[in-house]
């Protein structure tokens, strides 16, 4: 049994197939990375799983449970977490009032959920930073708290949205690290959209690549690399017969 | 579970010394004011400023913290205003037995309202409670059973009453006011700690983050604004019984909501104190100068002053007084 199972997904916007038929699976314990150029629907098909958007056809099934048309408050409570690009919630909680807010999602009690979030604090490496507002901090620890705030809500599948866009080479580097500490430590699920192959090259255990709303292509990071139907999307058909003719990268 | 969040709501230790000090000034100045100053009308504006403080805090849940604009929070404390009047005057019932019952109504009120208003979001929500106020206000108005636009008057007994509240002396209609804004300000301190709390700020700053993570939108406006009814309910019905007389010109009005959501947006939205602030600077304000400038005849200059300090507190500073103080604060 796959812990995400998505069946024949369509979304339609006005006329505009933004996911048309697809379908992945997803094995408990894995990292998956989702990529595809702007506009192929990395972006629809994350909402629609966790509650976005309602699918117009298809089924997503979660730990065996149909949670299609779930809202995003009964994915998360299924074990769906979720991350956004900029996910800063106010500038006048401090970073720990942040993360308590995730962890309020298990819990009613303010002493339990104080002790969660500075854990998972620790996780992503921000203990100096537990008192410091939100608006006070640079835009690479702002992503690892946002980081934080979905783990505190105990997630077993957690997708990430863009969790390296507007870092540094650098910064991205320590991302992907933590990425994959605690990938093993909690032994999470992960699923990556990312625009930066940096991120999800070496990470992904497979790569699913959207274009045009449709799956063209999934496998292991190193064939889709090499994968024709990929180049000709992300780089155009012209790179591609290019490439071809040289017979290599 | 019970005694922890009697502790939580009793506890003020986490707030830096200065607020402490002006907590503990503004419960003594409370407390000895009858006794300082014997002024007839000093004293009923004192009464009057509890009662918005009441008002205020209760919208500054759902107002402030929630950051939903409702303008209706008079039509709570009329709800709950015309409930203990027409049981008292009809049925003669203790304000004691009246007072759970009024506030019940204003609770149920606000529940079956939020929970199909609260499909609304933004500029909408706003004027779909302000639509909802002035129909309920005109059907007080023209409804013959509650008294229609001339209002219920409350008998008046001979002696001074306990079970009907009803006293000579503003003295205990005083301190009835000043108990029931201690028990809204503990609420308070409760609320700002509590998951609820949380929950709400985190709606406030991003409703799409919040629900991502785990917050169920919609339940958590409808609860929080039955909350905001509780307090109205309370206010209306001390404001029945302390004035003796409503009508739906003075409890069910949208000036009414209209001055509570202003003052506590001059004092401070989503602050514990910013209400009690606000209450603190328009009430005299609005009925000093009222009283002063409309005994030289000129009337409506206090309404200009009014507005002038409104449009200089949103521009200057969003957050209201409590946010002028909030960032000189941060600056040191």
């Amino acid at each position: 049994m796959a812990l995400l199972e998505v069946t024949d997904l369509t979304k339609d916007f006005g006329g505009v197939a933004a996911n048309s038929h697809i379908s992945l699976e997803i094995e408990k314990g894995e990292i998956i990375g989702l990529i595809g150029p702007n506009g192929a629907g990395k972006t629809t098909l994350f909402n629609c799983i966790v509650g976005y958007h309602k699918p117009d056809q298809g089924i997503i099934r979660f730990k065996d449970k149909n949670i299609t048309g779930f809202k995003p408050f009964q994915t998360n409570r299924e074990g769906i977490g979720r991350t956004f690009q900029l996910m800063s919630i106010s500038g006048d909680l401090t970073v720990l009032e942040n993360v308590m807010i995730g962890s309020f999602c298990r819990t009613s009690d303010r002493r339990i959920a104080r002790e969660e979030a500075s854990e998972i604090l620790n996780v992503v490496e921000l203990e100096k930073d537990t008192e410091a507002y939100m608006t006070e901090l640079p835009i690479a620890t702002q992503k690892r708290v946002g980081l934080a705030m979905a783990l505190a809500t105990r997630p077993e599948l957690l997708m990430l949205d863009e969790v390296a866009s507007g870092l540094n080479p650098k910064e991205t580097e320590e991302m992907v690290a933590l990425l994959q500490r605690i990938h093993e430590a909690k032994g999470l699920t992960l699923f990556v959209i990312e625009h930066v192959m940096e991120v999800v090259m070496p990470i992904s255990q497979r790569i699913i690549v959207l274009d045009g709303g449709q799956k063209i292509a999934e496998g292991k990071p190193k064939d889709i690399a090499n994968d024709e139907r990929v180049i000709k999307a992300y780089l155009g058909e012209k790179y591609a017969k290019g490439r071809k003719n040289r017979g290599s990268i | 579970m019970q005694i922890r969040t009697l502790k939580d709501a009793l506890s003020f230790g986490d707030l830096p010394a200065s607020e402490r000090i002006g907590f503990i000034l503004f419960i003594i100045f409370c407390l000895i004011f009858p006794w300082i100053i014997k002024g007839g009308f000093a004293q009923a504006v004192m009464i009057q400023f509890l009662i918005f403080c009441l008002y205020g805090l209760g919208w500054n849940l759902i107002g402030g913290y929630g950051g939903q604009v409702a303008l209706g929070q008079a039509k709570n404390v009329g709800m709950s205003a015309y409930t203990v009047a027409l049981l008292i005057v009809r049925w003669d019932i203790p304000f004691w037995v009246c007072t759970p019952l009024g506030v019940l109504v204003a609770t149920v009120e606000s529940f079956v309202l939020g929970y199909f208003l609260f499909r609304l979001r933004g500029h909408y929500f706003a004027i779909a409670t302000i639509a909802v106020s002035l129909v309920w206000q005109q059907l007080f108005i023209n409804w013959n059973f509650v008294g229609g636009a001339r209002g219920i008057e409350l008998p008046l007994r001979e002696t001074p009453n306990f079970i009907y509240m009803q006293f000579v002396s503003p003295i205990y209609y005083h301190y009835f006011a000043f108990v029931l804004v201690m028990i809204a300000i503990l609420y308070m301190n409760w609320f700002r700690k509590s998951r609820l709390g949380y929950q709400l700020r985190a709606i406030t700053a991003n409703e799409e983050v919040a629900e991502s993570l785990g917050i169920n939108i919609h339940w958590v406006k409808v609860k929080t604004y039955c909350i905001t009814g509780v307090f109205a309910g309370m206010g209306g019905a001390f404001y029945t019984v302390y004035y003796n007389y409503i009508d739906p010109f003075s409890v069910m009005h949208l000036e009414l909501s209209i001055m509570i959501a202003l003052m506590t947006m001059i004092g401070g939205a989503g602050s514990m104190w910013g209400p009690i602030i606000g209450a603190m600077i328009l009430i005299p304000l609005d009925r000093y100068l009222g009283a002063w400038l409309g005994g030289r005849g000129i009337i409506g200059v206090d309404f200009m002053i009014y507005a002038m300090m409104v449009m200089i507190i949103s521009a200057y500073e969003p957050k209201g007084i409590w946010g002028i103080i909030e960032k000189a604060r941060r600056k040191r």
